[in-house]
């Protein structure tokens, strides 16, 4: 093969290859968010003109997610981008949104969508200081839990559908008020549920839980962690153990992302049960949605206390 | 993908000595514990626990929404310190205790188009002892480019293969691999130029990055290449593909691509491919993962009026993380010289890594380096870096 004729099939092969991509291109816009929770509320409000993408996996730690680049090719086709905000995810997010090449996402952009907005904070911390562990300077982001903020994350990600696509506003807006309804019939009845174990202490590993732990009414009197981020000492294991004894707490709850092990050796000495919730969408088999992470989490409470 | 996968990690001995220590300290509590359900009980722990969760946190009234932060146009400001001590078992002065660099980083969003980055190394020369003050990278990079381009001008560390891009504090071992030092320098080689990167689209969307860099050695000659006295410039290429092989784990392999003016007045092409496979489970992903990484690089260096010298060099390494905190790795180097025959460096080296958070990491490593053209020696070295501020995110 003469040269000339190897460069110009070269060239055409690499012509196709790019056409194919670029009009390969999704006709329903097209969301990426940080968590699988808020792709379970973006599928709600959405509906069959968006398609929504999870970076993180529902059983996996949400501050220690790998900023893999396959993430920045999802992120640079991104028209919507959803983040927990509050700096949950300060530790990967940056680095994919400054390599996505996308000026939409950014924040700023029409398609930045800081879900956390206009939600009430629970633990904003009056100083900070590393000292204290991993402190949230801006509040505890783990604000999800409450499904009230349920709501709340809707209608952000509702507000950047309707700037994206103008024409979808009314069935956004439907959308929209059938999962408030939805949610707001299965608050009253995980509450009428929980109602009876209200006030009841409880331990949990990590400080992740005070939005569904207000929102309940349950009490976590302490933690494994010694401080939020730093890992169960022996000294810490001891004195919830003595508080467990002295105040006749049964429960400590979980996350999928943490080992059982000192939760167990707890549980053991003071003749308890250790519970994992569902931190997450996707964290059980049969958490499918944002509805099924509170179907799950209060039945699992519940028969816990009993 | 994948649902829930349970992994049960079990660590008999640590849950053994954690029940031991947990055993004496529920028997010291004595009366104490006699008058668990009492209304005297000891209630300091619980005392404590709630001062504390009283002073660091304010509980907000459900209510009403809570102000936020105030809003601040502060770029992030963060200081690296990496201090070491050796004993090496050759010369005159083996051992050495020295707080190697401070590494000082600025770097905040400019406006819509562009972020900034600035980062001052402040490190001590060990022979003259004195200390010395360098700006390692300035950096303006795009935001807002179209057709999946991204632009970077300034100081930088340009992209030839993986490991020269990274920033010593980042690496897992307390030293870059032999090719680097024998080719480059002992933290790499930094350019100022201009680098454009592109997003190259695949019809089987996976990730494609290509890379193309010009410019000038910065300041000082490295051992294979010099800033050039006339208008030869410096010239490299990187294209970078990664593959999620599986929800855990990933591959990504690597070329790249240099030409520039060296010290005989003439050019110095290298080449050079980089391998590295990742396997970290999702849901225990801060417990477990393995890295293995490989690179090799070819180096031609023209002298004027004589035939090229070709030499090479290359470097693997494994890293398994024990535990949440443990790491343990084992790298061997082979590498040559740029321009000189029949020199080279083989070194075996073990590592011991201990991280209590991501903003302390302890080192312990052990090096046995074999020369052809001098003494071998031993080196054991003990690295502790510690970080303050807000650090930028680095690359995957």
């Amino acid at each position: 093969m003469k040269r000339s004729e190897f460069l110009r099939g070269f060239l055409t092969a690499g012509a196709i290859v790019v056409g194919v991509s670029l009009t390969h291109a999704s006709e329903k816009l097209n969301i990426v968010t940080t968590l699988p929770d808020l792709k379970s509320i973006a599928d709600e409000v959405g509906g069959n003109r968006v398609e929504v993408f999870a970076i993180a996996t529902g059983f996996q730690n949400p501050h220690f997610v790998d900023p893999k680049p396959s993430y920045i090719l999802k992120l640079s086709k991104a028209d919507i981008f959803v983040t927990v905000g509050l700096d949950l995810e300060s530790g990967w997010v940056p680095s994919l949104l400054n390599s996505a090449r996308n000026p939409r996402i950014i924040k700023g952009g029409e398609g930045y969508v800081d879900a956390s907005t206009d939600v009430p904070l629970l633990q904003v911390p009056s100083s900070v200081s590393r000292a204290e562990g991993d402190i949230h300077i801006y509040g505890n982001p783990h604000y999800w839990l409450d499904p009230e903020n349920g709501k709340i994350i809707a209608q952000n990600i509702y507000q950047a559908l309707v700037r994206m696509d103008r024409e979808g506003e009314v069935y956004y807006s439907e959308n929209l008020r059938r999962f408030k309804d939805k949610l707001d019939t299965k608050i009253q009845e995980w509450t009428a549920m929980i109602r009876p174990l209200r006030g009841t202490k409880i331990i949990a590993y990590h400080n992740e839980w005070p939005y569904f732990e207000q929102r309940f009414g349950l009490q976590i009197v302490d933690f494994l962690e010694p401080k939020p981020g730093i890992p169960p000492t022996a000294s810490q294991l001891a004195r919830v153990i003595r508080e467990m004894l002295r105040d006749n707490i049964k429960v400590i709850i979980t996350s999928p992302y943490f080992t059982t092990d000192s939760a167990e050796l707890v549980a053991r000495n003071v003749g308890g049960k250790v519970v994992t919730l569902a931190t997450s969408v996707g964290a059980e088999e049969h958490v499918r949605t944002y509805i099924n992470l509170f179907d799950y989490n209060v039945a699992k409470i519940v028969e816990a206390l009993k | 993908m994948a649902f829930s996968k349970r992994y049960v990690l079990r660590f008999e001995p640590y849950t053994v000595c954690l029940s031991v220590l947990l055993s004496v300290s529920v028997m010291h509590m004595s009366a104490e514990a006699q008058q668990a359900y009492g209304p005297v009980g000891d209630t300091t722990s619980t005392a404590d626990s709630s001062l504390i969760r009283e002073q660091v946190l304010i509980p907000a009234p459900q209510s009403q929404t809570i102000p936020r932060v105030a809003p601040s146009v502060n770029p992030d400001l963060s200081a690296i310190g990496d201090f070491r001590s050796s004993y090496t078992n050759l010369g005159m002065r083996r051992i050495e205790i020295y707080f190697n660099e401070l590494e000082l980083q600025v770097a905040s969003i400019v406006d819509p188009y562009a972020r900034a980055e600035f980062l001052f190394s402040f490190g001590k020369d060990l022979d003259s002892g004195e200390l010395g003050i360098e700006l390692e990278v300035a950096t303006l990079t795009s935001l807002a480019l179209p057709y999946q381009l991204q632009a970077t001008l300034g100081k930088f560390k340009p992209q030839f293969t993986k490991v020269n891009s990274l920033h010593p504090h980042y690496f897992s071992f307390v030293d870059f691999p032999a090719m680097v030092n024998n080719y480059f320098d002992s933290e790499g080689m930094f350019m100022e130029g201009a680098s454009v990167s592109w997003l190259v689209p695949n019809p089987f969307d996976y990730f494609q990055e290509l890379v193309f860099e010009v410019g000038r050695i910065s300041s000082e000659p490295i051992a294979s290449l010099v800033q050039g006295e006339n208008n030869q410039l410096l010239y490299v290429g990187h294209l970078r593909n990664f593959f999620d092989l599986t929800d855990d784990a990933s591959l990504e392999i690597g070329m790249s691509g240099l030409s520039g003016p060296n010290q005989f007045s003439s050019s110095t092409v290298m080449g050079a491919f980089d391998v590295t496979y990742k396997w970290k489970p999702l849901q225990f992903n801060t417990y477990k993962s393995l890295t293995w990484q490989t690179e090799g690089m070819f180096s031609s260096v023209e002298v004027a009026g004589m035939d090229a010298v070709h030499t090479w060099g290359g470097y693997s390494y494994v890293e398994y993380q024990l535990e949440r905190r443990w790491f343990l790795g084992g790298r061997f180097d082979y590498s040559e010289f740029p321009g000189v025959e029949g020199a080279r460096d083989r070194a075996g080296t073990l590592l011991l890594r201990f991280q209590p958070t991501e903003f302390q990491i302890l080192a312990l490593q052990f090096q046995y380096m074999d020369r052809s053209y001098d003494r071998d020696f031993a080196q054991v070295i003990l690295r502790a870096i510690f970080g303050i501020g807000k650090h930028a995110a680095h690359a995957y």
